[in-house]
């Protein structure tokens, strides 16, 4: 959240209101393109994002959606063990 | 007053939802010659759980997995999707679902990528593999392509707020069309209806407090099936078990399947039994079968559990993007690639997301139809079966079938306009965008979470806390019945949405309260001991002249 459309690119043709899942959008009129109107409902899904023609479309994604993560570090088992054989423990 | 459109539009079959399940039964109506309507509350090419895509289906492929299928119902039954079968629906399933598959294959999704069928990923190591791995980004797409071209007639926004009966038996169904600012309201003459909503997605807080949206499943499907067929007399099953999904915390629009990588504590430790390396064969199907494991390692102090992929071959990291991708992932994949983050080198936490209704909800009979006559469900609010993209598929088309079989031997349409649950649906919605004051959907909706969250959530339920639960959720609704406020179509969409969920969490409290024992994520703090004479007793919920009648029923 939410979909922000880069005025220069969009032609107003309306597939990202029409398409979004979660009715994020409201079609603005035909030469305006539409409206972020419940950029909270965002689902995430990309639907604007990949069915925009004209590439206008991005997600921004809320920082409370951030995706946490740490680096790899040493981690003894993932060379496998006593017991062990391919991967798969027996 | 909310205006009601002129044109009363009738069908043989009226599918509500066009996600896979209500898809599938469109196409199968439509190719036996009904009269086929689709209401879809967003667009059926990119709506419902599967808008932009899945990656896997449960199936039964006999020249692969051998001629005898017990070995595979066995594993259904065990895997992140069994659990709550009707034993004969698992088999009818398993029986048709190669023929999904090779419908799917024939309008071009790609059911084997590489050429051959090939069972990838949630998989327990030495044992056979049920999950076929496919490219589903286009589903949507292809499967709404198909429908039209068998005259089904989509109607896009347009969900469907109330299912009509007569002397018990369907006769037609109210639409609310969303289409422009101001809503109206559509009447839908139908010989049958088949209800296909999805998933039940914002009766609990999300993993972000407070951000609703943040589901791992489509959080439009809010429960409209169960609710519409437990106003309309069907009976709800298995209502009392939580399910709960799991992913990348804090993002939950995601998968956990597809990765390949093992679920790892901070000290680089597998967590689960499974794996101890990367594995494109299994995955680690820890999560799918233990997905709790991210909150007993949170609690007991060892959390964070993280999905650890390095040491992935190039080849496999491939792999893995790819499914991504076509699971519908692709908002992610681009989060990290901005945010450099590199499975090779960094691991990613995973979290168990907050509870949600999916193979809980209606019950049906091996021909997809409820209690009500005429009335059918599919796919993911079906409470008997459960097997999510392949469930739905395989049961919608089922559903379809028996619809407009049923719908054949029906000679007339009749008149709805003016019925008395016509009218009190114009008056409530017409008092809902009138108030000029009052408490907003968002209001209402995150009061009910509070509430499932407090008294029926995961971690405590009880006698007292139930009882307690049920008298605020009930007094919750009334608040909310008399005093909420829309201000245009789509937040009169959400107002009904939120009574929805309501009454599926009144169903949930009652049905939590009649399971006096410990099953799965449905932990009763007074009642610890899970009692192997209630291992396949299923509890049903029916509404009767205006009592709910709970009953016990065998697994069939």
């Amino acid at each position: 959240m939410p979909p922000i459309i880069a005025k220069e690119k969009c032609n107003a043709c309306g597939t990202c209101a029409e398409i979004c899942p979660t009715d994020v959008f409201r079609a603005a009129g035909k030469r305006t393109p539409p409206l972020v109107k419940y950029p909270e409902e965002c689902w995430h899904c990309n639907a604007c994002v990949l069915d925009c023609k004209q590439s206008a479309v991005t997600l921004r994604l809320p920082l409370p959606a951030m995706m946490l993560h740490v680096g790899a570090g040493k981690s003894k088992s993932l060379s496998g063990g006593k017991g062990e054989k391919g991967g798969v423990r027996r | 007053m909310i205006p009601i459109d002129k044109e009363t539009l009738e069908a043989d079959v009226l599918v509500v939802g066009g996600g896979i399940g209500g898809l599938m039964a469109a196409i199968n109506a439509a190719g036996q010659g009904a009269r086929v309507i689709v209401a879809e509350k967003a667009n059926t090419k990119r709506s419902g759980s599967g808008a932009t895509g899945n990656d896997h289906f449960v199936c039964y492929i006999p020249e692969i997995h051998g001629r005898d299928m017990d070995p595979i119902v066995k594993e259904l039954r065990n895997s992140m999707v069994g659990g709550y079968h009707d034993n004969c629906m698992s088999v009818k399933f398993l029986e048709q679902s190669f023929d999904r598959v090779k419908d799917w294959q024939r309008w071009g999704i790609s059911m084997k990528p590489t050429g051959k069928w090939e069972f990838i990923g949630h998989a327990f190591p030495g044992r056979p593999r049920i999950f076929l791995k496919y490219e589903g980004s286009n589903q949507k797409l292809v499967l709404t392509a198909q429908a039209r071209k068998r005259g089904v007639r989509i109607e896009n926004h347009l969900p469907i707020i109330e299912v009509i009966t007569r002397n018990g038996e369907v006769v037609g169904a109210i639409g609310l069309s969303i289409k422009e600012e101001e809503p109206a309201l559509k009447l839908i003459r139908a010989k049958t209806v088949v209800l296909a909503t999805g998933t039940s997605n914002r009766l609990y807080p999300s993993v972000s407090p407070g951000w609703m949206f943040n589901t791992a499943f489509c959080p439009s499907c809010t429960g409209g099936a169960q609710a519409m067929a437990f106003r309309a007399g069907a009976k709800l099953v298995n209502m009392e078990f939580p399910n709960k999904h799991a992913g990348p915390k804090y993002f939950a629009r995601a998968g956990k399947a597809t990765w390949i990588g093992v679920l790892t504590d901070p000290q680089g430790e597998p967590v689960g039994p499974f794996v101890t390396k990367p594995t494109k064969e299994l995955g680690d199907i820890t999560g799918d079968v233990w997905n709790s494991v991210f909150t007993d390692m949170y609690k007991s102090g060892r959390g964070p559990t993280y999905m650890d992929c390095t040491g992935i071959a190039e080849k496999d990291l491939k792999y893995m993007m790819n499914g991504l991708a076509h699971e519908g992932n692709t908002a992610m994949l681009k989060y990290m690639d901005e945010e450099g983050i590199d499975v090779r080198r960094r691991r990613v936490e995973f979290a168990q997301y907050e509870p949600f209704l999916i193979g809980r909800g209606v019950e049906i009979d091996l021909n997809g139809e409820t209690h009500v006559k005429g009335l059918y469900a599919a796919g993911d609010p079906v409470g008997n079966f459960r097997a999510d993209i392949a469930g739905a598929a395989t049961f919608g088309w089922i559903a379809g079938g028996s619809a407009a079989k049923r719908a054949k031997g029906i000679r007339r349409f009749q008149k709805i306009e003016g019925s008395p649950v016509v009218k009190d649906h114009t008056r409530f919605c017409s008092k809902l965008m009138a108030r000029e004051n009052g408490p907003s959907w968002q209001e209402a909706n995150l009061a009910l979470q509070q509430i499932m969250n407090d008294y029926a959530g995961t971690g405590v339920r009880s006698e007292t806390l139930l009882t307690a639960g049920l008298t605020y959720l009930r007094d919750l609704k009334r608040k909310a019945v008399a005093t909420m406020k829309a201000d245009d179509s789509h937040t009169l969409m959400r107002c009904l949405e939120t009574i929805d969920l309501m009454e599926c969490g009144e169903v949930i409290l009652l049905a939590a309260l009649e399971r006096k024992e410990t099953r799965g994520l449905h932990v009763r703090s007074d009642f610890t001991f899970t009692n192997p004479l209630l291992q396949d007793k299923f509890i049903t919920l029916q509404q009767a002249k205006g009592n709910v009648q709970i009953e016990w029923r065998d697994r069939r």
